[in-house]
């Protein structure tokens, strides 16, 4: 393996990770939509933590690796697909991070709810069905599968 | 180098599915493994995980292969690209297995070795699914 394989191995590893972790995270969200007991919500949430874990390690790989090809391959940095993925880089992170935050704030109540006796609570439902945090979290997701057809695509190569 | 990483337009779409298919399986499968190691109780997520996700996923990612294999029309039967078939071939019975044992293992609550060899199947398919795409991106001979 040369230079440039590796470079791509570890590129197309962090793509998989980031792709991978949000459908990990969108399965569970999914599933504490179902829910109503904050004790199973909690459980939900605590799962995709791990996912959260892989799409941050993925985001970083995707970052290094991917300036790193691109100079390596001799890719002018002004090249439409490079900037437009740059940029949904970008978004994509500061969608889920913002949509992550909200995310840990619901945990924390439905764990606190869960100690308190594990009923059922509007407060949590509201949170759970929250429009702004689901347009942040599936948003995101759906920005990684843009910068997925970028890569492929590659318009202004 | 450049000339390497031009592909014609027309092979880019089944390229785009079998890559977005592979993802998603990457992280259905995960999913399941995380069910499985961290949540054992949850049988019908596991369950439902598995058959609306998992198999779906490998089915777009499998079809979508083999659509962009028509196009590439690749001489000869490079290792990469046997291991990308076997992974994906071998992957579809490893994952109905899988699928089994998880169904009975919701019909069975009372038993634990159900999610065990789930979790065990599907933590070595996960990691296989890396070797493939270690080898179908970087092409070795």
């Amino acid at each position: 393996m040369n230079k440039y394989d590796w470079l791509l191995f570890l590129h197309v590893t962090g793509a998989f990770l980031v792709l991978g972790g949000a459908v990990m995270a969108g399965t569970f969200n999914f599933a504490a939509l179902k829910r109503e007991r904050p004790s199973e919500v909690a459980v939900l949430f605590r799962l995709a933590r791990v996912a959260v874990a892989a799409i941050g390690a993925g985001l970083g790989l995707t970052l290094i690796f991917g300036l790193w090809l691109v100079h390596n391959v001799g890719y002018g940095w002004s090249q439409t697909w490079i900037v437009l993925a740059l940029v949904l880089w970008v978004l994509a992170s500061a969608m889920g991070g913002i949509g992550g935050g909200r995310e840990k704030q619901t945990r924390e109540l439905a764990e606190r709810l869960a100690a308190e006796g594990d009923a059922p609570s509007q407060e949590l439902s509201a949170r759970l069905r929250d429009p702004v945090w689901l347009a942040l979290s599936w948003g995101s997701g759906a920005v990684v599968i843009a910068i997925l057809a970028l890569m492929i695509w590659k318009p202004g190569a | 180098m450049m000339l390497a990483l031009v592909r014609p337009d027309s092979w880019n779409f089944p390229l785009f599915l079998h890559v977005l298919g592979a993802g998603v399986l990457v992280g259905a499968v995960g999913a399941t493994v995380i069910i499985a190691t961290r949540a054992p109780t949850l049988r019908r997520l596991l369950v439902g995980t598995i058959g609306f996700l998992v198999l779906p996923a490998w089915v777009l990612m499998r079809f979508a292969g083999q659509w962009i294999d028509s196009r590439e029309d690749i001489p000869g039967d490079p290792s990469w690209l046997g291991v990308g078939f076997i992974v994906g071939d071998a992957g579809l019975v490893l994952l109905v297995v899988t699928a089994l044992i998880a169904w009975w293992g919701l019909r069975r609550p009372e038993r634990r070795w159900p999610v065990r060899a789930v979790a065990v199947i599907s933590g070595l398919y996960l990691i296989a699914l890396f070797v493939a795409m270690w080898a179908m991106t970087t092409k070795p001979d």
